[in-house]
């Protein structure tokens, strides 16, 4: 079991909040995708999941109950950044950390090494950013970890690289194993999490199923009668969560019962009503992105 | 497994519709036939690169529309009994989405009962004309 709780995590750097009342809860086995401008406050959480930073208020629990440092031994972190030493082999990190943790699979991190084509002999200081980031995700996942948090875990990684990644995070969870990951590849998130959250300046703006998501949240579009047709129906009505026009074309961003938003569009006097699916990336954009910037989108 | 599936996670249909969506169809074709075993959550996952709860959750319906059955430890089959039946379910449960679609489609464009009508029965005469 591994289910992980955040609880109204708040982190400032002075004036400056990086996370604000961030609340979490991740269940046991769930592949769970952080999504989220730069900035937005990702790594900041992930450090402060981990202990890594303090928080300045709030609690993260572990199957309930706050980390202690035997914790560790069941979770295994990549950070964004590298922490391998430069003057050190790959072969070096992987005795530094067998020694660290009890559960370490050495035959996996060959395996998994070799994956990646990378050659243990050779030292830190001799990889690009790419070889570093596969070096710490074969040395994580060879922990045999029942809880992974991986800050971008394909950073720097050819598309083939950034395949295996998905693929070694899929056969995590086919095990069970509770994966939380950050990337600005939303491509692998939609295939890889069950569950996202977006951040957004420190601050939680969305979270739910992937496939929840796709199903509630759709575009109708329509062409209005007239230029004046009022709409200010659809911008107070709780379903719709932005009301783009540009003349007669009106875009309704929906969140729930696109069917019944559609059918109200109509009743408007609206033609050529549709309703258009929204992958992950037009549902991140258009809830990250400040109303004016789709604008150009209803110019057909 | 014989069934071959495309799965295309950037579309904004949930995958797990996607799934199901195929799994009907490859029944109704007889692609898959009763008693016949699906791939594992596990297997499906892995081949498709695709999150294995999403999977279970289509395997979870499809079990509550009585089109396969799972026995815990040995994996999930089409259901046996009333196999035609489930089939031609299947198959009209595909047929049904696309013409609703189809039909609204043709309602945003302005046309009329009379007129959708027109091109229901065209279209019928052309791809499922009465057999003389």
């Amino acid at each position: 079991m591994s289910s992980i709780s955040i609880q109204q995590l708040t982190k400032t750097y002075g004036p400056f909040a990086a996370v604000s009342d961030l609340t979490l809860d991740i269940p046991d086995g769930c592949v769970f995708g952080l999504l989220g401008p730069n900035g937005a406050g990702k790594t900041t959480t992930f450090k402060c999941m981990l202990g890594m930073a303090r928080s300045t208020s709030g609690t993260t629990l572990f199957n309930g109950a706050p980390l202690v440092p035997a914790s560790f031994e069941s979770i295994a972190y990549v950070p964004e950044r590298s922490v391998l030493y430069d003057w050190m082999t790959i072969a070096e990190h992987v005795q530094m950390t067998r020694h660290a943790f009890k559960a370490f699979d050495v035959a996996r991190c060959k395996e998994l090494l070799a994956l990646f084509s990378l050659n243990e002999k050779q030292r830190v200081r001799s990889l690009s950013k790419g070889m570093k980031t596969a070096v710490a995700v074969a040395i994580a996942f060879a922990r045999r970890a029942q809880t992974l948090i991986l800050d971008e875990p394909t950073t720097g990684l050819d598309p083939i690289n950034q395949r295996e990644v998905l693929n070694l995070i899929i056969n995590e969870a086919t095990r069970g194993t509770t994966i939380v990951f950050s990337s600005h590849q939303i491509g692998q998130v939609e295939r890889a999490a069950e569950r996202i959250a977006i951040l957004a300046r420190g601050r939680l703006i969305l979270e739910g199923a992937v496939d929840d998501l796709k199903a509630d949240r759709k575009i109708v579009d329509g062409i209005l009668p007239a230029d004046d047709t009022p709409l200010a129906a659809f911008s107070t009505d709780p379903r719709v969560a932005r009301a783009d026009r540009n003349g007669r074309i009106v875009r309704l961003v929906v969140i729930a019962d696109a069917d019944g938003v559609a059918t109200a569009l109509s009743a408007a006097g609206a033609q050529g009503v549709r309703i258009l699916d929204l992958n992950l990336e037009d549902i991140f954009i258009n809830a990250v992105a400040p109303a004016s910037s789709t604008a150009d989108v209803v110019e057909v | 497994m014989p069934i071959v599936m495309t799965i295309d996670p950037r579309s904004g249909v949930p995958i797990y519709l996607q799934l199901i969506e195929q799994i009907k169809r490859s029944v109704a074709l007889g692609v898959l036939t009763a008693g016949e075993q699906l791939p594992t959550v596990k297997q499906l996952a892995v081949d498709l690169t695709i999150n294995p709860n999403t999977v279970a959750r289509a395997y979870r319906d499809l079990e509550k529309d009585g089109l396969i059955e799972t026995a815990s430890g040995r994996g999930s089959f089409v259901r046996a009994d009333g196999a035609t039946q489930n089939a031609q379910t299947a198959g009209s449960d595909v047929a049904r989405d696309t013409l609703e679609s189809a039909v609204r489609e043709g309602k945003a464009l302005g046309l009329d009962r009379a007129a959708v009508r027109k091109l229901f029965a065209a279209a019928l005469d052309r791809w499922l004309p009465e057999e003389v």
